[in-house]
């Protein structure tokens, strides 16, 4: 078991980034939705709480996945499948209701990003290890019953058809960072593409029969010898989601956002261990949500010769904020069990 | 997706409003009446994923580090702004 789980090495990180991702996702993107459509009586408290009854009739009181585990590690790993599914099943009902578009910027203003009087509690964290794991295993039932009762409930009002519903599980399962990897892959063997992709961005990707989705435009900052470029949304956490997948947990956290525009370099090397030298430039990116920023990296040294399935392998989502460089051939050659960016959480 | 390039080109130096009461508010605070420069100039960009209508064409307007939160770092802030919250400078 410990060999299974020898990659796990550090309890501590993975039950805080299962909390902090819990909580946005719960804070940030389904209970300001719920609370949207409730004060305008499109799907209220009351609907979902019908919808809620009919759910089977023992949801409300089977013991948490994972509780009955002994092993840490297990129980861990359940969280982090728990917190995948409530996440996919935030973003399948992310969808238009009632044949009305609810665009993201009605949740900004629903969640208080431009006003704190509408922010939601996080629940604060803390106690031993054993204890969060504990209180997240509970969190993630109750809220993951919520979502259950509120999809039920968007169908059952009329609010959402089942088609759609089929519509977007569909299109989710095309978004990943898997895709920045295959693109930056091109980019990197193939001149033309990366023109493209620095020029028109999201329509560039459509030659990888990637799906390039719409939000907004791609923008492509490409690091060279002299400018390393990283990405942050100080006034949410907007990022090519549609295309790339989910970010990791941090770059929504306040930490980044405050630290990466005050003190660049500084947070680079203090967060994330990369370090720039002083000779180089480093910009920036701080998005509004209309053009939704990536980092081209630059390919690692000793790749000559390599074909684009191996060059993908090196790239990781972190990469692809500007965080860190792509890993090295002998860092991949130290991880070989899976491709450098798993399909990550959420999508 | 419309491309409308608006009034200002790259190389303008620009001030930002510090307050835009009518506008969208999607300007960070750090910026708003701090002056930079126009890097790139991205038209008006359709996105109703996003928001209801058009928002006026969108600039990545540069300034450093150290002339936003003083200090000496030369390194780069590349903000996204909107037209209705620049004027020049």
């Amino acid at each position: 078991m410990a060999q299974v789980h020898a990659h796990m090495q550090d309890y501590e990180a993975h039950v805080r980034a299962v909390e902090e991702d819990l909580e946005y996702y719960r804070t940030k993107r389904l209970e300001p939705r719920i609370l949207y459509l409730h004060r305008r009586g499109i799907v209220t408290l009351y609907d979902i709480l019908r919808a809620f009854a009919r759910l089977a009739p023992d949801a409300a009181s089977a013991p948490p996945a994972g509780a009955a585990s002994q092993d840490l590690a297990q129980r861990i790993r359940a969280l982090e499948d728990g917190l995948d599914e409530y996440v996919r099943g935030i973003a399948l009902t992310t969808i238009e209701v009632g044949g009305q578009p609810l665009p993201i910027e009605e949740t900004r203003k629903e969640r208080g990003d431009y006003d704190p009087f509408f922010r939601i509690a996080k629940k604060p964290h803390g106690g031993s290890l054993e204890e969060r794991i504990a209180r997240l295993e509970q969190d993630l039932r109750d809220y993951t019953l919520l979502l259950q009762a509120f999809t039920r409930a968007l169908v059952e009002t009329g609010a959402v058809t089942e088609a759609q519903l089929a519509e977007q599980r569909a299109a989710l399962t095309g978004r990943g960072a898997w895709n920045g990897a295959r693109i930056v892959a091109r980019a990197w063997v193939d001149p033309e593409f990366k023109h493209a992709l620095l020029t028109k961005g999201r329509e560039a990707v459509r030659e990888l029969d990637i799906p390039p989705g719409r939000l907004g435009k791609l923008g492509v900052a490409e690091n060279t010898e002299t400018v390393h470029n990283v990405v942050v949304c100080t006034l949410c956490s907007c990022y090519p989601y549609d295309l790339l997948g989910d970010t990791p947990w941090w770059y929504k956290h306040d930490t980044y956002k405050e630290r990466i525009v005050r003190d660049p370099r500084g947070t680079l090397e203090e967060m994330f261990g990369l370090k720039i030298p002083p000779t180089m430039e480093i910009r920036v990116h701080d998005s509004t949500s209309d053009v939704r920023w990536m980092v081209l990296p630059r390919r690692p040294a000793g790749t000559e010769g390599w074909s684009e399935a191996e060059l993908a392998r090196l790239v990781t989502p972190e990469s692809l904020i500007g965080v860190s460089e792509p890993l090295s051939p002998d860092q991949l050659a130290a991880a070989p069990a899976a491709p450098a960016v798993r399909q990550p959480r959420g999508y | 997706m419309a491309d409308e390039t608006g009034q200002f080109a790259v190389g303008d130096r620009v001030r930002v409003k510090t307050a835009n009461p009518d506008g969208n508010p999607r300007t960070p605070a750090y910026v708003r009446g701090k002056t930079g420069v126009i890097a790139a100039v991205h038209g008006v960009i359709a996105n109703p994923l996003d928001h209801y209508g058009l928002y006026p064409p969108l600039y990545s307007v540069v300034f450093t580090v150290g002339e936003v939160f003083g200090g000496a770092s030369r390194d780069q802030l590349w903000v996204d702004l909107h037209e209705d919250w620049l004027e020049r400078a």
